[in-house]
């Protein structure tokens, strides 16, 4: 009895143990002559899991798209791109621990920052000590660039500039709104962009009937929501990730509350968010840095931004939106700063995307001196016919705001 | 006793030699480690020595990180702030303590779980002291270099595992250790013989609590950014368990080995196998508890007692 | 009116909120398992439903029969061939074998349907009933009649069947089923079984009214928790008390203190009942 109890544990020990071996297997190591490495902490997997995959999506297509050329030309010779992922569980302490690794360990050249603001600046005090020039794809809050670093680089411009636009389209188009209410989860993007909304209105002279915010993990709005109703506000601004907004629509339907303008950031750019709503999506508006509907002849690698959109279907099979742009777009502008700089040393590569002046297929692409990217107008658009069409800037303009959501 | 804690101070002295090996990724591994120790030392208290399933490591390493980072922004020193959260957490797990370890069972797992989900949302919605949502930097100057600062961090965390071993092993030779052995086998009886088993109880939680609130600190100050749900991540809570679980319940030289082979998968699983490490991680869990529901410890005492008889 | 409105969305949302509970509730009244795997099991139920309806356009309320059996031999065989060789050990053992068993169930999800948020969005929608200015949404209210009897076709196999009669028997005292010959490992399987189809069934439901996702699953687990403490464990009329109650002080607190503190409160709640009433609110006193 005793001794079979033992094999077994020995066999289950034995087991665990090639287990391990088994996992503990050689990371793969390309060779590191000729190829260009880049880390990507990203969330893969956690609550920020869904944004991750955007982001991979974007970095991917344009790895694919630069090795499919033969490659980044330095000098004459072509380097293969080689994007290094690591999880980091959508937990900002393993962001940090992450882009160590990959600096210490991997040995990455580059490096793509963290998603979001949040992570993107915890992560950046490590890239910034051990000088490696990163390119952030979606944090967009001045603090994050306000910490006085050389190396770090975002091309998303401000909250404000997208609230500021959407204000003042409103206030032109609907003057009839007056009253405007503010829902806001209780987290670092969506709450900063609905305190930038609450600027924005009083700026312009709407008044703030409610400001809330509800935690992250909420299932049920409809309290809430019907204490908004209660309040007749012409104007609802609801800030959240795709699940929250996805929610809260649906439960504005449910409890029959209509109002002249309803504004979501950031679901509606996300082609899944038209999908899972289907009619009640019909009018939201919504703001964002980047839209396929954007029309630049750009000096990167994807040329004209319809090119991009193309590549992008036959890829993946949907719309991107400007998480995946951005995201390709980062990867776009490392090219181009090593291929300026003519060598992929790091100092080298900073100086040349600090010099950057081009514009691209998301856009002219210029950074401020605190890496910020300063030349962009960020779109305001809405869903008309399932499809999010741009009523702002005029140059881009597919369509006039239509007011009332049902 | 005496042989398991000279073993400790071996394990704990060989960790400290890390800073030799020079490597500032080595250093982060290696204050996580001694932070992982802290964790699966101090819930041994309660989970071991007690027997009392505890979910709180949680709520005290985020309430550790927020106390700090708190007190830091408004102007205090880290040696002031680390130590005002090593007796806030003291006071006031003890004082916890007495209410929720009236429960037993699954009931007190759920009450220290749900804890976990109370602060979190309490700091949440603190936004003036706290930043809520936004999270909280923590501002420290520091112009030392990338090593020297992974130095500093690494023996930070070190000494506070070397002073949580202390308190674990004199709480083991102690009459309060003896009390919570006599709680756990029986509780009732515990109280029949006249044992305060309130005031075991509560000092045990403190206890348990009051060092992981440190490490907390320590690392808050470590990464300079800290918000709710990364601080009150619920598997800061069931990690220190799942490692008591490979080092065998109870015994502090096992856990402190199930907290390095614990950090040594999750570094192996995490760093291969991007898409499905947390499914792996599922699985040495569940193999682990099915077929070494004792700990590896309990292996190599098997082998041992096998090898004696045939002599 | 603000108030009649909050009042009728709670009723309603109680309803789904002892849907989702009352298969935990269940397991871990019988079993003494607090399944950790609830969650993502009722999320795996979500995705069968929205799959279905996306590809072949059979509407939810139909795939419950198809999901309760599939679901009762998910439950069954992990009961039998994994739950069963610990279920002596402590409390700390099981808690965390069905917490592994949620990892690897979880990061399968996000692995084969990706962490993307899915709707099932039903075409026409069914609209909301407004009676008298309060407005209740048409899905909710199919959702709370399924879910009601769900939970009654429960209560009416624990009283009235042989196997459901042997249940509760085990639920009251082991030791004593035992005794009159009741095959205990066959009733914890066939228990932990009914609890996983009753997850199954909730997602399915669950799927007309939240998004989907892996991500959610560990929500549902909250609230699951919540309403068992609230309620009372393992009896189906403490689930619909506890998950009323719990909507209840939900939608007044997020009105009157705000929506931030919806959810501290319903856990400070659920560590006062603990403390002052552990046995819920229509528990029996003496349970653990």
């Amino acid at each position: 009895m005793f001794r079979s109890r033992l094999s077994r544990r020995a066999v289950a020990f034995g087991a665990i143990a090639l287990a391990i071996g088994a996992i503990g297997g050689l990371p793969s190591m390309a060779s590191a002559e000729d190829v260009i490495r880049i880390g990507a902490p990203l969330p893969i997997t956690g609550p920020l899991a869904p944004e991750a995959i955007k982001q991979k999506q974007g970095y991917d297509l344009w790895a694919a798209q630069a090795n499919k050329a033969g490659g980044i030309s330095v000098g004459g010779k072509k380097y293969r791109v080689e994007i290094v992922y690591v999880d980091y569980q959508s937990n900002t302490p393993r962001a940090v621990q992450a882009t160590e690794q990959l600096i210490t360990q991997d040995h990455v050249n580059f490096l793509f920052g963290a998603f979001g603001s949040g992570a993107a600046k915890a992560a950046s005090t490590v890239s910034e000590r051990y000088k490696v020039p990163t390119l952030a794809a979606t944090a967009s809050s001045s603090q994050v660039y306000d910490q006085g670093y050389k190396y770090l680089f975002g091309t998303f411009t401000p909250n404000d500039t997208l609230t500021t636009p959407l204000t003042k389209i409103v206030k032109a188009q609907a003057p009839d709104v007056k009253k405007v209410a503010i829902l806001a989860r209780n987290d670092l993007f969506p709450l900063a962009i609905a305190q930038e909304m609450e600027k924005s209105a009083k700026a312009n002279g709407i008044e703030v009937v409610f400001f809330d915010k509800y935690a992250i993990g909420t299932l049920d709005h409809s309290a809430t929501l019907s204490q908004i109703k209660s309040l007749s506000p012409q104007w609802i601004f609801i800030t959240g990730y795709t699940n929250d907004l996805l929610l809260a629509r649906k439960q504005m339907v449910d409890q029959q509350i209509k109002a002249p303008v309803v504004t979501m950031i950031a679901g509606p750019a996300y082609q899944e968010f038209i999908d899972a709503l289907g009619p009640s999506a019909e009018n939201v508006s919504s703001a964002a840095w980047w839209h396929p509907a954007e029309q630049y002849d750009g000096k990167d690698i994807f040329g004209k931004t319809s090119e991009f959109v193309k590549l992008f279907r036959e890829k993946y099979n949907s719309e991107p939106d400007y998480g995946q742009a951005s995201a390709a777009l980062c990867g776009a502008l490392f090219q181009l700063a090593i291929e300026q700089a003519g060598s992929i040393d790091r100092d080298k590569v900073r100086d040349a995307l600090a010099k950057m002046d081009v514009v691209t297929f998301f856009g002219p692409v210029k950074f401020g001196a605190n890496g910020q990217i300063n030349s962009l107008d960020p779109p305001v658009f809405q869903i008309q016919s399932g499809k999010p069409v741009v009523v702002f800037p005029q140059a881009i303009k597919q369509g006039d705001l239509k007011l009332g959501v049902n | 006793m005496i042989r398991p804690s000279i073993v400790l101070v071996a394990l704990l002295a060989v960790i400290a030699l890390l800073p030799l090996a020079g490597d500032a990724y080595a250093l982060r591994l290696g204050t996580i480690a001694c932070m992982y120790g802290i964790f699966a030392l101090s819930w041994n208290i309660v989970g071991g020595f007690l027997g009392y399933p505890s979910f709180a490591t949680a709520a005290f390493f985020g309430f550790g990180a927020y106390t700090t980072g708190v007190l830091m922004t408004l102007g205090a020193s880290l040696p002031l702030a680390l130590l005002a959260t090593l007796v806030a957490s003291l006071v006031g797990a003890s004082v916890l303590g007495a209410v929720l370890l009236r429960l037993r069972g699954h009931y007190f797992a759920i009450a220290s779980l749900s804890l976990v989900e109370v602060l979190r949302e309490v700091v949440n919605n603190a936004t003036d002291l706290t930043g809520g949502g936004m999270g909280l930097n923590i501002p420290l100057a520091s112009n030392a270099s990338i090593l020297g600062d992974a130095i500093f961090y690494f023996y930070a965390m070190w000494i506070a595992l070397a002073l949580t071993a202390a308190m674990v092993v004199a709480v083991s030779a102690s009459k309060l250790g003896f009390g919570l052995a006599c709680i756990r086998q029986n509780e009732t009886a515990a109280n029949m013989v006249g044992l305060n088993t309130t005031l075991y109880k509560s000092i045990a939680f403190g206890l348990s609590a009051c060092f992981v609130g440190v490490a907390g600190g320590i690392y808050a100050v470590w990464v300079h950014y800290i918000d709710p749900s990364d601080v009150f991540d619920i598997l800061y809570s069931v990690k220190p368990i799942v490692m008591s679980l490979m080092g065998g319940l109870g015994s502090p030289v096992g856990v402190v080995c199930g907290a390095l082979v614990y950090l040594g998968l999750e570094e192996v699983v995490w760093r291969n196998y991007i898409q499905i490490h947390s499914g792996l991680l599922g699985l040495l869990v569940v193999l682990l508890l099915l077929f070494l529901p004792h700990g590896l410890v309990s292996l190599r005492g098997r082998l041992f007692r096998r090898g004696t008889g045939h002599a | 009116m603000l108030a009649a409105q909050v009042l009728v969305n709670a009723a309603v949302l109680g309803c789904l909120y002892a849907c989702i509970a009352i298969g935990f509730s269940l397991v871990w009244g019988v079993l003494n398992v607090i399944n950790l795997i609830h969650g993502s099991l009722i999320v795996l139920g979500a995705y069968l439903a929205w799959g279905l309806y996306q590809w072949t356009g059979i509407l939810p309320w139909y795939v419950l029969v198809l999901t309760a059996p599939l679901f009762f031999g998910i439950g069954y065989l992990l009961q039998r061939l994994l739950l069963n060789r610990v279920i002596t050990a402590p409390v700390l053992v099981t808690l965390t074998l069905t917490f592994g068993l949620d990892l690897i169930l979880n990061n399968a999800m996000i692995y084969f349907f990706k962490a993307d948020y899915r709707k099932l969005t039903l075409v026409p929608s069914l609209g909301s009933l407004s009676i008298g200015g309060v407005v209740v949404p048409v899905d909710r209210v199919i959702a709370t009649a399924f879910a009601l009897v769900l939970t009654g076709l429960l209560y009416l196999l624990l009283r009235r069947s042989r196997v459901g009669r042997a249940v509760v028997a085990v639920r009251l005292d082991r030791d004593a089923a035992v005794l009159m010959g009741v095959d205990v490992k066959s009733i914890y399987a066939i228990a932990f079984g009914l609890g996983a189809a009753l997850a199954g069934c909730a997602g399915v439901l669950m799927a007309l009214i939240f998004p989907i996702s892996p991500l959610t699953s560990s929500a549902y687990l909250g609230k699951a928790f919540v309403v068992c403490v609230l309620g009372g464990l393992g009896s189906v009329s403490g689930a619909l008390a506890g998950g009323v109650a719990l909507a209840l002080v939900e939608g007044i607190g997020a009105v009157v203190v705000g929506p931030s503190y919806a959810t501290t409160l319903s856990f400070l709640l659920l560590i006062a009942f603990l403390i002052v009433r552990p046995q819920g609110l229509l528990g029996r006193k003496g349970f653990e």
